[in-house]
């Protein structure tokens, strides 16, 4: 024992450690106990052993109780808002998705579809663009008044195509401009377009001069405008067609687990005015509804539903209800504007089925939903009907019936009409060299294209062929 | 020599104390136990002589097997005394122990240079950090060591022989536990030659007892206290005295039982409601009034703790002898 201490005999060194370090036995750990609990001395010294641990209890204390202090009530709901933001950002900005799953969303009208319905384009993630649909405006003259609406990855760029809604033609709009006599120039403003869905697109495409190029801002593509022989024949072609075009739905190329989608979208009456208070209803195979009101922005949301086939109604006082049918993929979003026209309720509105007439004010209303790895859905560089689109690495030259040339420098998204600087009107515009055919463009080696020094070439319908490097300064040759 | 170290100095430490301390024991060290008490085999010697690497630090099969023979005769091999041991027992308890730093141990306070190196190489620094670290200065702390490594040298002599504490460690726990253990008896024993009136004003002045409660009533209180808290576990006991009168934290507690500070907190709030009721019960018993028994404790029950370490304060200044503990 020992006796250093005061007066008493206390534990040696020994003893204590053992009890310290737990090594002590049941008897042994009682009688230091008993000890302890009435020797100050030793009590002391037993603290005393215990390694300092202030520091570290000092940060972790705190800490814990900071995460607790902050967490639940900022932490949480800033993750939230960060989740909310980020879907958002999916929403509006869908270019930026990743490329990898190849998606293509479509639209399905019911059995009955009639002639005129025009069809939601198809998207490509390969391609990086979207080729929409679209070609009559009012000021062309057109047989049918369908009016398509190009495709939009979000409700931003719906919203502005949808006054212009002259965009790149696919083959839904080259069946309408051939039907109005146009001539059916095909072409999106950016040029390749790939659907998943190879059977619509070949069918619907008929023959166009797009290639099925990935362009990924390095391809080039020579599109030429359609010339059918008999646009009467094209024009049912197409229509028969239309009739078997799948349903609103979004095809992930990369078959991904079967997860919940949504939809959502913004309702408008036929100026564009977003119209608040409209009750949305969806209606899957089932019977099973879910319903939903349109904000002040006329924006309405629907998620977490599962894959399927779905009704969706829309029903405001002073319009006409519209129905369409809408199929939805597994983790897609489906991405809708429905336009409303002036009526009564109860006069219904079955996007794709109604009447011609009907249809005019209602095509518009089926927008391709986005899903990620889907590029594109630039605004339409003019309101003209497109008549020719090229492009080399992210510069896009869109050429439209009036003969205005439009050039972006960034893959489609913005564009800049350029200034003419040739005489008479542009009726043509290609890459040069130009390829010889579509074969040797599709099976052109990427690198080569990418690399080939680009120029393009221009025609005026006066025959004299103007060239340029960048797509704004032009020279004749 | 460069060990131990040039600034040690003579500790005060008697060894007329210590020798007193060893037949206290009952048994002193392995040089005094008798051929009767040498159970450990010569096989097992020779296997644990290796396992601990004793050769390294210059101690011999017969000083290790002494070392081990004496620390099991002490400590009945880990059993209770009256427990007889079997040899399958004893091997076990040889085999737990921290046979390296027991034979370091042992070759230090033998005086073996090898020893003393390799004791230095690994010791030294973590033993300064911990003086420093329960002195909380260096200089304090630097001075503490030296007071250690002059002890742990042997400079002290016991009956004519040098003796060095380390021959008091059993490998039982590990060295460095039982390095800081010896600190830590130093640091006190500091404390109690530095001003011991110090810390005690430190913790509560007493006079605060008698301004709350009345003499009369202190009398009884502190009878009915020494009577409750005999009845209360060892455990109980040194929870209330560490916390209510070291005021020590749940944290640190927890840390010197081994459990979670929610387990102190439990046990200590169970010890307090325990002996406030049996105070009452032994006021009452002694002829006080419910209510003024309750008002003898503090009503409020935020006092009822305030109270009790003024009590067990107070209590604390005259030990509680055994014979009456018991009664």
């Amino acid at each position: 024992m020992n006796r250093n201490l005061q007066l008493g005999i206390h534990p040696d060194a020994d003893k204590i450690s053992v009890f310290v370090e737990g090594a002590a036995t049941a008897r042994e750990q009682e009688k230091m106990l008993a000890h302890l609990a009435e020797c100050a001395e030793c009590r002391k010294a037993v603290f005393l052993i215990q390694p300092h641990e202030e520091p570290q209890r000092v940060t972790a204390t705190p800490e814990r109780r900071w995460m607790r202090r902050w967490l639940v009530p900022v932490g949480l709901p800033a993750a939230a808002l960060a989740c909310g933001l980020i879907a958002v950002l999916v929403y509006i900005r869908p270019h930026g998705a990743s490329k990898t799953p190849q998606q293509m969303a479509s639209i399905r009208p019911p059995e009955s579809a009639r002639p005129g319905t025009t069809v939601a384009p198809a998207t490509s993630a390969q391609a990086d663009r979207v080729a929409p649909t679209g070609n009559s405006e009012q000021g062309t003259p057109k047989s049918e008044p369908e009016r398509a609406v190009p495709a939009a990855n979000s409700p931003q760029a719906a919203r502005s195509n949808e006054p212009r809604d002259s965009f790149a033609p696919n083959a839904a709009t080259a069946k309408a401009s051939q039907t109005a006599g146009a001539t059916p120039s095909v072409g999106g403003p950016v040029a390749s377009v790939q659907t998943a869905d190879s059977s619509l697109a070949q069918n619907a495409i008929n023959g166009t001069a797009i290639s099925e190029l990935p362009l990924n801002g390095r391809n080039v593509t020579d599109l030429q405008p359609l010339q059918p022989a008999d646009k009467g024949a094209a024009a049912q072609n197409t229509l028969a067609r239309e009739k078997e075009l799948p349903g609103l739905q979004i095809q992930d190329a990369s078959s991904q687990a079967q997860t919940l989608a949504g939809i959502s979208g913004r309702i408008t009456d036929r100026s564009g005015a977003a119209i608040a208070g409209v009750i949305v209803t969806l209606s899957d195979a089932g019977g099973k509804m879910r319903q939903t009101t349109t904000g002040a922005d006329g924006s309405f949301h629907l998620t977490q539903l599962p894959a399927g086939q779905y009704g969706l109604t829309a029903t405001a006082s002073g319009f006409k209800t519209s129905k369409e049918s809408i199929e939805l993929r597994p983790t897609e979003l489906a991405m809708l504007q429905p336009v409303l026209d002036v009526g009564t309720a109860s006069e219904v509105v079955e996007v794709g089925a109604a009447s011609t007439e009907t249809e005019s004010a209602n095509v518009s209303d089926q927008v391709v939903a986005k899903t990620h790895g889907t590029r594109g859905g630039s605004a339409a560089p003019s309101e003209q009907a497109i008549l020719a689109t090229v492009s080399h690495g992210k510069r896009v030259l869109s050429l439209d019936d009036a003969g205005n040339l439009f050039l972006s420098r960034n893959e489609g998204k913005k564009w800049k009409k350029v200034k003419p600087q040739w005489a008479g009107k542009a009726v043509g515009i290609r890459l040069m060299p130009p390829p010889s055919d579509e074969a040797s463009v599709k099976a052109k080696d990427e690198a080569a294209v990418a690399n080939e020094a680009a120029a393009f070439l221009l025609t005026t319908d006066g025959g004299t062929v103007w060239s340029s490097k960048d797509g704004a300064h032009w020279h004749q040759r | 020599m460069d060990i131990p170290p040039a600034n040690i100095t003579q500790t005060e430490s008697s060894a007329a104390e210590e020798r007193a301390a060893s037949l206290a024991d009952g048994i002193a060290l392995g040089m005094e136990l008798g051929p009767e008490n040498r159970l450990l085999s010569e096989k097992l010697g020779e296997e644990l002589w290796r396992a601990a690497g004793a050769e390294l630090v210059d101690v011999s099969r017969a000083e290790f097997a002494e070392a081990l023979d004496t620390i099991g005769a002490r400590d009945n091999y880990g059993l209770d005394p009256e427990k007889h041991t079997n040899e399958r027992q004893r091997e076990m308890f040889w085999r737990a122990l921290h046979l390296e730093e027991l034979a370091l141990a042992r070759g230090c306070a033998l005086g073996r240079e090898s020893a003393w190196r390799r004791f230095l190489a690994q010791y030294r620094e973590p033993l300064t950090r911990a003086a420093i670290d329960m002195t909380g200065s260096a200089a304090l702390g630097e001075e503490l060591v030296s007071a250690i490594y002059s002890e742990l040298f042997g400079l002290t002599e016991r009956e004519g022989r040098r003796w060095s504490p380390l021959l008091r460690y059993s490998g039982r726990g590990s060295l460095m536990g039982w390095l800081r253990a010896v600190l830590a008896q130093r640091r006190v024993d500091q404390y109690r030659k530095i001003g011991r009136e110090t810390e005690l004003g430190e913790i509560e002045p007493a006079a605060a007892v008698s301004e709350q409660i009345e003499p009369e009533k202190l009398g009884d209180l502190r009878v009915a206290l020494r009577m409750t808290l005999s009845e209360a576990s060892a455990e109980e006991r040194f929870l209330l005295s560490a916390y209510y009168l070291d005021q020590h934290t749940l944290h640190e507690m927890s840390r010197v039982l081994r459990v979670h500070e929610a387990t102190i907190s439990r046990k200590l709030k169970r010890a307090t409601e325990r002996l406030r009721k049996q105070l009452l019960g032994t006021l009452k018993g002694r002829g006080l009034s419910r209510r003024a028994a309750e008002e003898a404790l503090g009503t409020d029950p935020r006092d009822v703790d305030i109270n009790l370490r003024k009590l067990l304060q107070k209590s604390a200044g005259d030990p509680i002898p055994d014979k009456e503990r018991q009664g």
